[in-house]
């Protein structure tokens, strides 16, 4: 490069550069900081359950390496230590690098899942189905459920329509996704990159986000906490909200106002 | 925030550093869960490597559960773990000796019709990138640390001041003196290509 570069766009840089680090998952961490808390703390009361959760704590931890060590037992070890109810989480299957494929996409390449309808993903997942009730988006032209690694993930797609501007996935209007999980303001930030703005409002009596201006990504928090990063398919305007424990987002091209008009007849 | 999950309200951190003062590991492992992105992200920046940064945090992590007695009680949590965890990768990284690789990566040029509107903006974006990550690694641990606080996790002054152990006053003149020897280092990168 020839020339320097400008205060400016030396700090965007550094926060595109942030966007994109491959972190390394973490999930991984609690049950392994965990198992390593057998020795109680100096001069405090010790365990409330003495006997047995040290010792959980080691079979939970050579669970969790025989688990890595062989894929395939992996759900089987992940079923054995949800069933009895203790906090380990599911080992990662790989980093999530957001590296969708782009050139000439098609939603079923773009949103990863299988295709399905809403009666259908209303039996399988384990949150209240919702979806907007405008006249214009009652029903999705169709379903996409992603249930793999542990997470459901609905996304509600929705064909070309009158009162939609195209976007930049071909034949797709709007999409209505939902998945268990909430949103973290302390992360949010990083999504409103430059070019982006980023605006809280109240939806449905929650709190909110109203990306505008194509952001790219975001985060959540997870069903077991961890911090969570989700790439927006449509590059369009995007309202997140947070109802009942799922996060609900549009991404269409649409203003605020639309936006929130549809978020206020979700049901 | 809304929320109706069965945990249901989120527990104060405050009170979860209580009860794990007091011995209780499910009280530490809830805070484990909510700060363990967090942690491995500093460490990652720190160490470089996935391996290295896991090992730091969950170090880091060990490390502040028997140090909570030295935790000030109603401080904030986050940045005083934080700074366990970078001094841990830290230390880490210099017994393994400078000379191992900073592997840092980042995701490659995905579509940015949203930041960069044309082909020539893209390109120049992902030009300084290189440019800059290349600068990152080479860069001392600690200055690292100061630009990812700022730029990578938007952390506040305050919060960048408590995770450095610096006064609040020194945050601006450590972040700058960090800036000034990335440039540096971007000055000096190889031109022989």
């Amino acid at each position: 490069m020839s020339e320097p570069m400008r205060d400016e766009e030396l700090a965007a840089t550094l926060v595109d550069i942030g966007e994109r680090l491959f972190y390394p998952p973490a999930t991984r961490l609690a049950t392994a900081v965990r198992a390593r808390l057998r020795e109680p703390r100096p001069r405090r009361v010790p365990w409330r359950a003495p006997a047995l959760v040290p010792a959980f704590a080691t079979l939970a931890l050579l669970l969790l390496v025989v688990a890595i060590a062989s894929p395939g037992l992996r759900s089987a070890a992940r079923e054995f230590l949800h069933l009895r109810g203790i906090d380990i989480f599911p080992v990662p299957s790989a980093p999530s690098a957001p590296s969708a494929p782009t050139v000439a996409p098609s939603p079923s390449v773009v949103i990863p899942g299988e295709r399905t309808t809403l009666e259908d993903a209303r039996r399988r997942v384990s949150f209240t189905v919702r979806q907007p009730t405008v006249p214009e988006l009652t029903s999705p032209d169709y379903v996409v459920l992603d249930a793999a690694g542990g997470v459901e993930r609905l996304t509600l797609v929705y064909g070309d329509r009158a009162g939609f501007a195209a976007s930049q996935l071909p034949g797709v209007a709007a999409l209505f996704v939902e998945f268990r999980g909430a949103v973290d303001a302390t992360f949010f930030g990083k999504a409103a990159g430059p070019g982006t703005t980023l605006e809280e409002v109240t939806v449905n009596g929650g709190r909110g986000f109203w990306l505008a201006g194509a952001p790219h990504l975001f985060f959540y928090r997870d069903p077991s906490g961890a911090i969570q990063q989700e790439t927006l398919r449509l590059a369009g305007n995007t309202l997140i909200w947070e109802q009942g424990g799922v996060t609900l987002r549009i991404e269409a091209a649409v203003t605020k106002e639309q936006a929130l008009r549809i978020a206020a007849s979700v049901r | 925030m809304e929320t109706d999950s069965v945990e249901g309200r989120p527990t104060e951190d405050a009170e979860l550093v209580e009860r794990s003062r007091q011995g209780d590991a499910d009280a530490y492992a809830e805070l484990v869960t909510r700060y363990q992105g967090m942690a491995a992200r500093t460490a990652y920046v720190i160490c470089g490597s996935d391996a290295d940064a896991e090992e730091a945090a969950q170090e880091g992590f060990v490390k502040a559960f028997y140090a909570l007695d030295r935790f000030r009680a109603g401080a904030p949590f986050r940045p005083w773990l934080l700074r366990i965890v970078a001094n841990e990768a830290i230390n880490r990284r210099k017994s393994a000796g400078r000379r191992a690789t900073v592997e840092l990566s980042v995701a490659g040029d995905r579509p940015s019709a949203d930041t960069a509107p044309s082909p020539e903006g893209a390109a120049l974006a992902s030009e300084r990138r290189t440019l800059v990550l290349d600068a990152l690694k080479r860069m001392r641990e600690e200055d690292r640390l100061v630009i990812a606080y700022r730029y990578f996790f938007d952390l506040s002054e305050g919060e960048m001041a408590d995770a450095l152990s610096v006064a609040r006053g020194t945050v601006k003149s450590r972040l700058s003196r960090a800036l000034a020897r990335l440039r540096a280092l971007i000055a000096e990168a190889p031109t022989d290509e």
